[in-house]
């Protein structure tokens, strides 16, 4: 426990917080919206709320162990703020490179709230913990379910896939959000799109999906690659460009003399391998969707939709959606979403029910 | 194009550094002529019809073997076919050959420039009657003259481990071992207590990879473990760097040695960010170039990572770094790897 009150923690976090807009919104009076919403009157301090027929208290579950990757600082900063707001200690596993936004953040946090960071894992770490949080591989997630007693809570966020489903005009303001939500964070995120389905002109779509990476691209240029990731993504260009110049409907567009972006126009239902980092796919909208990524079902995150009905909802929860969201919003989700459906708070805390208190 | 190939098998018997250029360009627009795949690749990517070192010769990436049949003859004249191993999931790739005699020769010319012995060979491997569209087994058919005593490994795939130790503990001549790296590790494995003096002058020729076995063992405790149950030291062994799609290979032999080419082979190393030549010793996508393709297609872009060697060849760092850490977000390849398993 961190021996700070509810409020004192929300303020301290949406004062941290202040200079990170891509967190969201996480001003004082939203963090007590989601707080309300996720735990009621729960995790009050002053004293147990009404609970059915019991009252009930919301005890964090102390220390938590953050075990996050090194794709975007977003996830590690995510996790870190949960447990803080609970009001558990928090400790987190950095990957070997760092992540300098939490160190940073961290900084920001008054020293009663500051997690321990190491990228070394203490093995005494796992065993105190009383949550696991996991963000990466699969491997990663089996490795630490391995290692955790049946009474520690392992919230494990493995591998995720998130496409997008475009029906209707292919008007701008839709490029716009699709090309956005492949540019930001590179492409890393499990909110991060990987491929389009679209409806009509799939290969028009692609040139003007080409075309506004392309001018957020320049604006925003990315450096050199390292070497193993630019050969990954050489051979998945070059792959493709073979398949373009010698199968009928695969069409590459890229971003000339650099590996900053590409879009792949691929008539095959079936989802392809994808290298990430600006790789996106846009393929015909299938006529079996459900068989098409039956593959793939059960680690599916965001589906983002163009147009957002009810129709199309109902089509994206059949196929295995966890989040469904309209095509621009797939890397802004609110604080209130259930991350891999299931809600982000209560996950953390253990309700403790009181009987025959007045 | 007997010509053509009787041009490349005298290269080979008589290499000439001055006339490898010239051949390489006749033998690209011999292919960019005859192979229509290969000429629509070129006429996509806007290649002119004739280019000026062999430097520029388009390749095609290793996968589109894969995807097209990428083959310089009429299809009713196809003598052989090789097939990759399929282990990655997509299917496996085919190199059709219109004749094996630039795929034999440049196995025994290389075999000769680098001084190897093809004494008592040992092929843990099948037989090429067993496993016709192994370029591998052909490969050993080649060094071992097809004679069926020196396979030891059934159609099924076993080990004879009893025939193997019998010729194994024969110690009266120096032994040429040739084998996959796997292969080596099971025979290790299945014998374990099997300890053996080779006579000096025996060698170890490895493949190299582990495709598909889910097992892997690094190349020095590999190296170790040979001299520790056969005696061979680490710089008698030499690892051979091929793949199907290819009808040279290069060689390497000990530790953190460079691999090298015979003169028919050339590459290049490059920069993945820039798809051009890397500058000297910069880690790069390594590009080959080899005149006995002329049945497919002279250049190939691996996705293999290397750098080039001052001295001469190439340190290879890697192959298909294509399993990379992705962050949270899954794979699709890797998963529907695991679902097809």
């Amino acid at each position: 426990m961190t021996g700070m009150k509810l409020d004192d923690r929300i303020g301290a976090v949406a004062s941290a917080a202040v200079d990170y807009p891509w967190l969201g919104d996480l001003r004082a009076e939203n963090i007590l919206r989601w707080v309300a919403l996720e735990l009621g009157e729960l995790l009050r301090e002053a004293e147990p709320a009404e609970y059915g027929r019991q009252h009930c208290f919301a005890q964090p579950l102390t220390p938590i162990l953050h075990v996050v990757g090194g794709n975007t600082p977003h996830a590690a900063l995510q996790s870190l703020i949960r447990g803080i707001i609970v009001g558990a200690r928090n400790r987190m596993k950095l990957p070997q490179g760092g992540l300098p936004e939490v160190d940073e953040f961290s900084l920001r946090l008054p020293s009663a709230l500051r997690p321990e960071l190491a990228v070394q894992l203490d093995p005494g770490w796992a065993q105190d913990a009383e949550a696991v949080v996991v963000y990466g591989s699969d491997e990663t997630v089996r490795e630490f379910s391995q290692r955790l007693l049946p009474a520690q809570r392992l919230l494990a966020h493995g591998h995720k896939i998130s496409f997008g489903l475009i029906w209707g005009s292919l008007e701008q303001g839709l490029v716009d959000g699709a090309a956005r939500d492949v540019f930001v964070f590179d492409q890393l995120g499990c909110l991060s799109p990987q491929f389009y389905y679209v409806a009509g002109d799939s290969e028009g779509f692609a040139s003007l999906l080409a075309r506004r990476l392309e001018e957020l691209c320049l604006a925003t240029p990315v450096t050199r690659r390292g070497q193993e990731i630019a050969a990954a993504l050489r051979g998945c260009r070059e792959e493709w460009k073979f398949r373009a110049a010698t199968e009928p409907g695969v069409v590459v567009w890229e971003s000339a003399g650099t590996l900053d972006w590409v879009v792949i126009h691929d008539p095959a239902a079936v989802p392809a391998a994808n290298p990430l980092h600006r790789t996106i796919f846009v393929k015909p909208m299938p006529s079996e969707l459900g068989s098409a990524l039956a593959p793939i079902r059960h680690q599916i995150s965001t589906v983002g939709l163009h147009p957002v009905s009810l129709e199309s909802v109902r089509q994206a929860i059949r196929l295995g959606a966890q989040r469904v969201c309209r095509i621009g919003q797939m890397q802004n989700p609110p604080l209130t979403w259930h991350h891999d459906g299931w809600p982000t708070l209560a996950s953390l805390v253990r309700y403790v029910d009181i009987e025959g208190l007045g | 194009m007997a010509s053509l190939e009787t041009e490349i098998l005298r290269f080979l018997n008589e290499p000439s550094e001055d006339k490898f250029e010239p051949l390489a360009l006749a033998v690209f627009e011999y292919q960019r002529r005859q192979n229509p795949v290969y000429a629509s690749y070129c006429e996509f990517l806007g290649t002119p019809q004739q280019v000026g070192s062999w430097k520029s010769i388009p390749s095609v990436p290793q996968q589109a073997f894969k995807r097209s049949e990428l083959r310089s003859f009429a299809i009713e004249q196809t003598r052989a076919e090789f097939r990759t191993s399929g282990t990655t999931g997509e299917g496996y790739g085919k190199h059709f050959f219109q004749s094996l005699r630039l795929y034999e020769a440049a196995v025994q010319r290389s075999w000769d420039f680098f001084r190897l012995p093809r004494h008592n060979f040992v092929a843990l491997m099948q037989h090429p009657d067993d496993a016709p569209f192994s370029s591998l087994c052909r490969m050993g058919g080649f060094l071992a003259d097809f004679k069926r005593e020196c396979f030891f490994i059934t159609r099924n795939g076993c080990l004879e481990l009893d025939r193997l130790k019998d010729r194994l503990t024969d110690r009266g001549k120096p032994l040429t071992l040739f084998g996959t790296a796997l292969a080596f590790l099971n025979l290790m494995e299945q014998a374990p207590n099997l300890r053996v003096e080779l006579r000096p002058g025996s060698i170890a020729m490895e493949t190299g990879g582990f495709k598909g076995s889910g097992r892997d063992i690094g190349k020095r405790e590999l190296y170790d473990r040979l001299f520790g149950q056969f005696g061979i030291t680490t710089d008698s062994v030499w690892n051979e760097y091929g793949m199907t799609e290819l009808s040279s290979q290069f060689y390497s032999y000990g530790l953190n040695r460079p691999h090298r080419s015979p003169p028919w082979m050339k590459f290049l190393i490059i920069d993945p960010n820039t798809n051009e030549e890397a500058p000297p010793g910069e880690v790069g996508l390594l590009r080959i170039f080899d005149l006995a393709n002329l049945w497919s297609v002279l250049a190939i872009q691996t996705r293999d990572l290397a750098i080039a060697q001052p001295e001469g060849g190439f340190l290879l760092l890697g192959r298909d770094p294509g399993a990379l850490p992705r962050g949270c977000s899954r794979a699709v390849d890797q998963l529907l790897q695991l679902i097809r398993d």
